[in-house]
């Protein structure tokens, strides 16, 4: 004899309660299996339960009126000779079977709503405030570059992408050096270790921004053809016409340099002669023209040589460009050059007159086609008309990738240069 | 504004069409005098009498045809498929006419017809009860197909798609068909059909699903919050076609997406996301695109279903995976 | 030859007790002893409590969805009688007695009722094929078996079933027309229950009758009281003779009545009458069988005493069904092909690398 307890089935209508409404057996009783066994009150339909087990009613659980839960017991049967273990198997989780009406179906068990499914109402065409996240901008990359970014260990988000449309290229990640982002370089320097010294040599651990001019040197010089141009240019009506504008701009706190106007006649000149505003795309065997005129100023820190670009140069203004000027240049001093201020240049100018050189062989900032050397302006003897007369001439050397530009067009270009250098007003008439 | 399930919602829209459109009639198999073996078309024979809304022979070509021979020739059918396993013999009908016929005619003839019939699994019942064939579908060339989510959806969804002239595929989660209730507008409303919705908006990572699969994800998505991974949760609501745009934009701020839905993994919706991804924002991707899907099995019946049917557990299990890859 | 005699085409139907088991047509009445026409009567006594006793098991929450056969007990027994162990049964869904008859036992039906479908596999009968819900599509599986009884040159005859509701659906058409050009050993029989789920038969069709049906396709049709067990009888036994002689199918609509519900989730007070139900519940197959063997003094036994001994056997097979090994991952995958294909072999053990983390979390 076993005792078996059987509990109020959810008979399938999301129920959670019944309420007795009449019991059909007492405790004593002998019961069938199929037999009803109560008459129950649930939400929406009143059902006989049906006894599962044949033997004797040992106790009822619940009064008429009583409201119990599902799950609950209901009666507790005595059963014969069933084994110990089956006369406690009840339901360990019946079913919700279809109600006859609520979950009606056909075949299946519905879920039906309790009262705490509601969902909240539809915001469909409501008008949705922005988000007030910025998300950061990611870097675009294939996903074999992300996974050598990954093995190398690099953030991919802080690498300068050179592809197309700005993407990082496995080419970038290879040749990624944090050092590109200022702030790292000075925390890298605090990593450096001396060496000991002794009377013959000295030691000093290479810097980070060491090693990066090293490698970008060297790769410049490797992958592209270096061709250097040499020219003179008379510049007495330029510096007549910075003299007259100085004053103006350091009241409003502009300091205007020659190199304001030279960025100009460069830009200029590069908007005639696309070649120089351009990169050789070998592995896909095309060339990249740049829509952009970003143009980078070699800037020497106590650090090293830093870059940092103009953009848009040509949409600038001579003052604007003289204010950016001085805003980048203030930036690399104060080590505060970020990575978008270091990025994406097309054309670069290098002035080393303010050093004082006068003519050189500047080494071109891979990828691009070309870099334009700056020097000291000096005063010569030039021959005008017949006559010998002092002039001023600014000393330029043009070192171009012969592989992109070919001598006529590097020719033609540092001529348009200079005739915009030696006579400004033509710059104004372009 | 009122309480409604989705069998409500749905029963609303025909309600509101039926009224406001005389073309319209509505049958299938015990759609009629009994309202639906799950009770949509309730109380609508009583209400329109039984010229528009009526009980047909056991025939689901035959309903789906005669659909077409009526579409063709003035009226607006709304025809009833009882399940989603029963609707194979109608199958040549809409792949070979239905859907053809607006083509064929090079516009002379237009379908406007709607298919309606519950999908998916989840309810423990016999085999044929359980499919989720979205895909074979959405695979034929000149019908539409749209799943909501919501009883709000649901109504929206199906005025637009019985107002559309296209012949559109209304399937129908019945899983949920009662489980949720919403306040819904009681009167006319639309929601434009190929336009999937944002449900909530996250950067982590990008869940994609449609139907009964949306609560189960965001029964998911409280597990990503606690795990603190940031969901953007998207119900496309429209299969085909689909509303590339909003996908590919999530993806693009988020680089992840992970697709939920019931049907077979193999040559599923999945499939047809990832490529979306490819396509739309190959450079984007963080991590391979990862699809949730069933086994490429029958549904198994009762005592087996619960390996089959995707839980928020095992959603959570992915979205994990492919946030930490 | 009783197909001419019972034409369909004037609605004639065969029919051999009355409601009360008065014999009406003495000269058609089988020779049947004593024994048998008993152990008819118990056998769908038998059939009418496994019935009841599963629409008791499914209120109870331990079984799912359940479509009874109740009411259906002649045919299926009377058929049961007929068919031998190599014939074939191509049951719908609402065939238990006939099931049984082939030695189907009700652990295997429970079972499949409560979601396994091993409840399929079954154990002991031969020939018969699983339960098909597609409706009238399993007609053209009874085609097939045919010719290749035909082709095979076995001897073997087809029992194929249908609902009223089935005989609308292409398959059915196409399944007799085949059947008559194939001129294949298959008795088709419609049980005409009067309702596909809420449609009552009168909208199913404009036909006189279903076994008219059969003329347009060149096969013989008869329309049988399926209430009674003697007229069943005969009619599958001429038909059986007639498949058996290579002469072709045979069509035979058994009218009958639905006495349950569509299923255990259906509501019938929706579209049928008390009434109605009242008048068809006095053509009840065993009510008449039960007179009929009193008339005769043919029955001595006590019905409670033979039901309460049906409930227990019946009970200890829902037992051994709810008993059953629990479904495992395997049984998901193993059943689809004869080998497992790769692409299965790795979503299994995705889902398994599933199941660890998932315990690993606990």
């Amino acid at each position: 004899m076993m005792k078996y307890i059987f509990n109020f089935p959810d008979i399938g209508e999301g129920l959670e309660e019944g309420t007795i409404l009449e019991w059909y057996v007492k405790a004593g009783q002998p019961i069938k299996a199929g037999q009803a066994l109560v008459n129950m009150e649930t939400d929406k339909v009143v059902t006989d339960i049906p006894s599962p087990k044949t033997g004797i009613i040992v106790a009822t659980f619940g009064q008429v009126g009583e409201t119990i839960r599902v799950g609950s017991p209901l009666v507790e049967i005595e059963v014969e000779g069933v084994a110990s273990e089956k006369a406690t198997i009840t339901t360990t989780e019946p079913p919700k079977t279809e109600a006859i009406e609520e979950g009606a179906a056909v075949v299946g068990t519905m879920e039906l709503a309790g009262n705490n499914a509601a969902l909240p109402a539809s915001d469909e065409g409501s008008a949705k405030s922005a988000s007030e996240d910025t998300f950061a901008p990611k870097a675009l990359a294939t996903p074999l570059a992300r996974a050598m970014a990954r093995e190398f260990k690099i953030d991919i988000n802080k690498v300068t992408g050179t592809g197309p449309s700005g993407r990082v290229t496995k080419e970038d990640i290879q040749h990624f050096q944090p050092t590109n982002h200022l702030e790292e370089i000075i925390e890298k320097r605090s990593e450096v270790n001396a060496q000991p010294t002794d009377d013959l040599t000295t030691y000093e651990p290479l810097t980070q921004i060491r090693k990066a001019i090293a490698k970008n040197m060297l790769n410049s010089k490797q992958n592209t053809a270096h061709m250097t141009l040499f020219e003179e240019v008379e510049i007495s009506d330029l510096i007549e016409i910075r003299q007259k504008f100085k004053q103006k701009l350091a009241d409003k706190n502009i300091k205007l340099t020659y190199l304001p106007f030279i960025v100009k006649a460069t830009v200029s000149a590069l908007k005639q002669y696309a070649q120089l505003n351009a990169q050789m795309d070998l592995e896909n065997n095309r060339m990249v023209y740049k829509n952009r005129y970003n143009i980078a100023i070699a800037i020497d820190t106590p650090e090293g040589l830093v870059v940092p670009v103009i953009k848009d140069a040509d949409k600038l203004s001579i003052m604007q460009i003289a204010q950016k000027i001085a805003q980048l240049s203030d930036k690399a001093r104060d080590r505060k050059l970020s990575l978008d201020d270091l990025k994406d240049g097309t054309f670069t100018i290098t002035n080393f007159g303010s050093i004082g050189g006068i003519f050189a062989t500047p080494v071109i900032n891979y990828p691009q086609a070309g870099i334009l050397g700056i020097g000291r302006i000096v005063k010569k003897p030039i021959v005008k008309g017949d006559q010998i007369q002092i002039g001023n001439i600014l000393p330029l050397s043009l070192s171009v990738d012969h592989r992109i530009v070919d001598g006529g067009d590097a020719s033609r270009f540092i001529n348009r240069i200079m005739d915009y250098l030696s006579d400004p007003v033509f710059m104004l008439m372009e | 504004m009122s309480m409604m399930t989705i069998v409500q919602a749905i029963n609303n829209a025909l309600d509101i069409k039926l009224a406001e459109d005389k073309t319209i009639v509505v049958y299938g198999e015990d759609t009629g005098k009994e309202g639906g073996v799950f009770r949509v078309t309730e109380g609508l024979q009583k209400k329109y009498g039984v010229e528009r809304v009526f009980d047909s022979p056991l025939a689901e070509s035959a309903i789906v045809g005669a659909g077409l021979g009526m579409a063709l020739s003035g009226l607006r059918p709304i025809v009833e498929l009882q399940f989603d396993g029963f609707t194979y013999p109608a199958f040549n009908q809409i792949i070979s006419n239905v859907s053809r016929m607006h083509n064929r005619s090079r516009g002379k003839y237009k379908v406007p017809m709607v298919i309606r019939f519950p999908y998916g699994g989840g309810i423990n019942a016999l085999e044929h009860h359980s499919e989720s064939p979205e895909a074979l579908y959405a695979h034929i060339p000149g019908i539409k197909v749209v799943i909501p989510s919501t009883p709000h959806d649901a109504k929206g969804l199906l005025i637009a798609a019985i107002e559309s002239n296209d012949p559109v595929i209304f399937m129908e989660p019945k899983r949920i068909y009662r489980a949720i209730k919403q306040e819904v507008a009681e009167e006319k409303y639309s929601i434009p059909l190929g336009k999937a919705k944002v449900l909530t908006e996250g950067k982590d990572v990008t869940v994609v699903a449609f139907g009964a699969m949306i609560r189960e994800c965001q029964k998911a998505m409280a597990m990503a919050t606690d795990a603190g991974i940031s969901v953007e949760l998207i119900d496309l609501r429209t299969i085909y076609p689909i509303d590339k745009e909003t996908i590919a934009t999530s993806i693009k701020k988020t680089g992840r997406l992970v697709i939920v839905a019931e049907a077979p993994e193999s040559f599923g919706i999945g499939g047809e996301l990832i490529a979306i991804a490819n396509e739309e924002a190959f450079l984007y991707l963080e991590a391979p695109p990862k699809r949730v899907m069933g086994f490429d099995t029958i549904v198994p019946m009762a005592k087996g279903e619960p390996f089959y049917m995707i839980t928020p557990e095992r959603i959570f299990y992915e979205i994990e995976r492919t946030v930490n890859f | 030859m009783i197909f001419n005699d019972y034409n369909p085409q004037e609605d004639k139907i065969l029919r051999i007790i009355d409601n009360e088991g008065k014999i009406i047509n003495k000269e058609l009445l089988p020779d049947l002893d004593d024994e048998t026409v008993i152990q008819a009567y118990k056998s769908m006594l038998y059939a009418r409590t496994a019935d009841e006793m599963a629409v008791s098991f499914q209120r109870q929450g331990r079984m799912y969805t359940y479509p009874p056969s109740m009411g259906h007990e002649a045919i299926h027994i009377a058929g049961g009688m007929i068919i031998r162990n190599d014939d074939w049964l191509v049951p719908a869904f609402r065939e238990l007695g006939f099931m049984l008859a082939k030695e189907v036992t009700m652990k295997e039906i429970f079972l499949y009722y409560m979601g396994y479908e091993q409840g399929s596999n079954f154990s002991k009968a031969n020939h018969v094929l699983p339960i098909c819900i597609p409706i009238a599509s399993q007609l053209l599986h009874a085609n097939g078996i045919g010719f290749s009884i035909n082709y095979q040159k076995k001897d073997e005859v087809v029992f194929g079933f249908v609902g009223d509701g089935g005989t609308s659906e292409g398959d059915f058409s196409e399944a007799l027309n085949f059947a008559g050009v194939w001129n294949v050993p298959v008795i088709f029989t419609i049980q005409n229950n009067q309702y596909a789920i809420s449609v009552p038969v009168k909208s199913q069709t404009k036909s006189v009758n279903l076994a008219v049906k059969a003329i347009a396709f060149g096969i013989p049709g008869i329309k049988v009281d399926g209430n009674d067990f003697f007229a069943m009888y005969v009619a599958y036994k001429t038909a059986f003779e007639y498949a058996r002689a290579g002469k072709g199918a045979v069509l035979i609509e058994a009218l009958t009545y639905r006495k349950s519900a569509h299923t255990t989730s259906d509501d019938p007070t929706k579209y049928r009458t008390k009434e109605e139900e009242s008048e068809w519940h006095k053509t009840d197959p065993l009510h008449r069988m039960k007179k009929y063997m009193e008339n005769k003094g043919i029955w001595n036994e006590n019905g409670e005493v033979l039901i309460e001994k049906y409930k227990l056997e019946i009970d200890n097979q829902f037992t051994e069904a709810e008993n059953f090994t629990p479904y495992k991952l395997d049984d998901v995958f193993d059943y689809m092909y004869e080998d497992k294909p790769d692409v299965l072999k790795k979503q299994k053990e995705d889902y398994e690398l599933f199941q660890s983390w998932k315990e690993n979390r606990k």
